[in-house]
């Protein structure tokens, strides 16, 4: 198992875009989030997952600098985001889970007076534009769709030119195309040298986007890594159904059998090995392995086993 | 499922834009123009806010007259001032900015305007500044009546009424901040603002004077945050006293000391309410 930090080996001269050093957050008797940290860089995607409550929106609202932090740092630039706000906002965006705009602005009007708080505003006709809101710029706000508000909060957010982005659960809500479209913006910003936090609850979100990602549950950081580090903390799978009255196969040494016979289903950290044995043993008798499936360690596989408790109770 | 992230070549005009020079902020005046322009917008579509912020307060200052109001010591010209002041005050900054702040609030719109690089002041500031500037205008408007009418007499000591309304537009910015603090919605601000609306505005000496009340009563209603700013509008337009009689012998300045004291201490009051009271989200 990893670590529980995220924090990649320092690569010195490197600035970091974000550092959070064990912070912690409570309300009232309850501990929301329970030391937590790590470090994001330019350019650098970092996601934050966990279920609902694990503690991701309040471990951003001190990013943000919307909440003091009851323990440990946040810096941005090496700056407090709360107490050196005006400075690191010049260089922050963000997007909360929720929040509002006035229904009776036009999309344009809504964008240009966010342009018009700002030190280095984007084009408001090309922020428009690339959230694919161009032929809605003259509807007032209270007549678009969710997904269409939802693509205008993301114009918003990045409208400054921000060096740091903070997205909490940027596509919650929208449609397969405003996700794409979505993605695809912060594709671009990343491309660009933006650092990127977010968090979400569809892990074909981080998958595609995250370059390090760290699992919450009750406010603790129980596995971080990149994808890779992630996935190979859990065990590939091998299944595979055996009609009646053919021999049992011989279980290597590597594999965990979590179901015998008929619908066979083997854990293992060799599955090439362990596969390579069964194809042969199979082969050799004349068997055959119906429904044969194989399938590597993923996130998703590692994000249940949190979810469930199999993995970091014991953290 | 996904692999190793895709390869993310840097595109040089990307780089550039994210490193160009920040050196052109706006100024903080700038900032705040955008803001309270788009506050401004707002107010002007929203049919209700015109209405209740621009046309009811004329109606009530109109309906002064008719309603035998002041009289007395006091002339026309002055009494009309004094209430267009008092229910500008009360009905327009008052109740109108704890409805919308509320309103914001409710909506997250107040949370958002706090992530960007607006400070928490500009916010609040920005989300007044047309109500603020609609309740300067009413008072143009009624002083601009008066003059036209004829009734217009030069106050006996300016100073004391610009003090008078000024401190009063502070103290209900501050008491509508904090007023925010105990109402949930906008629609229950009709319930949560009747303290200032109805209670210190008829115990403000506005419609009668407080002399006419048993002597408790009016000893508890000059220190209601109303009071301070009629007793010196009172004193400053026509010289008269709380009691609506002329001050006499005894200078001006020295009858202003009590409600110039009680409105300084509400000012100090209201801040503290309104540090405490005030939240940017609603209650979850």
């Amino acid at each position: 198992m990893q670590p529980a930090t995220a924090a990649p080996p320092t690569r010195s001269g490197e600035p970091l875009a974000v550092e959070v050093t064990d912070l912690r957050r409570s309300y009232g008797d309850f501990e929301a989030v329970r030391g937590i940290s790590f470090e994001v860089r330019p350019g650098e995607v970092f996601a934050l997952l966990g279920v609902n409550g694990a503690g991701k929106t309040s471990a951003l609202e001190v990013l943000e600098g919307l909440a003091t932090p009851g323990g440990g740092t946040v810096r941005v630039f090496g700056a407090d985001p709360v107490r050196d706000r005006a400075a690191v906002r010049a260089r922050m965006g963000m997007l909360l889970q929720s929040s509002g705009l006035p229904g009776d602005l036009t999309v344009a009007e809504t964008v240009r007076t966010w342009a018009g708080t700002l030190s280095a505003p984007r084009d408001v006709d090309e922020a428009i534009a690339q959230v694919g809101l161009t032929g809605r710029a003259d509807v007032r706000v209270r007549s678009l769709s969710g997904g269409e508000r939802r693509r205008l909060d993301l114009a918003l957010a990045v409208l400054g030119r921000p060096e740091v982005v903070v997205l909490d659960e940027p596509t919650t809500g929208l449609d397969p195309e405003s996700r794409r479209q979505v993605w695809r913006l912060v594709q671009d910003m990343v491309d660009g040298g933006t650092a990127v936090v977010l968090t979400t609850h569809h892990l074909e979100e981080a998958e595609e986007l995250a370059d390090r990602v760290a699992i919450l549950k009750a406010g603790r950081i129980v596995l971080s890594g990149t994808q890779e580090e992630i996935a190979e903390t859990q065990p590939a799978v091998v299944r595979f159904t055996l009609d009646a009255g053919t021999p049992e196969p011989p279980v290597p040494a590597a594999v965990q059998v979590v179901s015998a016979g008929p619908r066979h289903e083997w854990h293992t950290r060799a599955l090439q090995p362990v596969l390579a044995e069964l194809l042969a043993w199979a082969a050799e008798h004349g068997v055959v392995l119906r429904y044969l499936q194989a399938t590597a360690a993923s996130l998703e596989q590692a994000f249940l086993a949190v979810a469930e408790g199999r993995v970091g109770d014991a953290a | 499922m996904s692999a190793a992230p895709t390869t993310r070549p840097a595109t040089p005009e990307r780089t550039a834009m994210t490193t160009a020079t920040r050196s052109a902020a706006p100024s903080r005046r700038a900032r705040l123009r955008s803001a309270a322009g788009a506050e401004a917008r707002l107010l002007v579509r929203n049919r209700t806010a015109v209405f209740n912020s621009v046309l009811m307060p004329l109606l009530l200052v109109a309906a002064v007259p008719a309603l035998g109001i002041g009289g007395g010591e006091v002339g026309l010209g002055p009494t009309l001032l004094t209430a267009a002041v008092v229910i500008s005050l009360v009905y327009l900054t008052y109740y109108n900015l704890v409805t919308t702040y509320v309103a914001r609030r409710e909506d997250l719109v107040l949370q958002r305007m706090r992530t960007g690089e607006l400070s928490d002041g500009e916010v609040l500031t920005a989300t007044a500044v047309p109500t603020l500037l609609v309740t300067v205008g009413q008072l143009v408007v009624v002083t601009a009546g008066v003059v036209a009418l004829g009734e217009w007499s030069a106050p006996v000591q300016p100073l004391l009424v610009a003090f008078g309304v000024l401190a009063g537009l502070v103290l209900m910015v501050l008491l509508a901040i904090a007023s925010t603090g105990f109402t949930r919605t906008a629609e229950s601000a009709q319930i949560t603002t009747l303290p200032i609306v109805l209670v210190s505005t008829a115990l403000s000496g506005m419609f009668f004077p407080l002399s006419a009340l048993p002597e408790w009563l009016s000893g508890i209603a000059r220190f209601l945050p109303v009071t301070p700013v009629v007793d010196l509008l009172h004193l400053g337009f026509s010289g008269t006293t709380w009691e609506g009689d002329p001050v006499g012998d005894v200078s001006v300045w020295t009858w202003a000391v009590f409600p110039a004291g009680v409105l300084v201490a509400w000012i100090v009051v209201g801040t503290v309410l309104a540090r405490r009271g005030f939240r940017w989200a609603p209650r979850r």
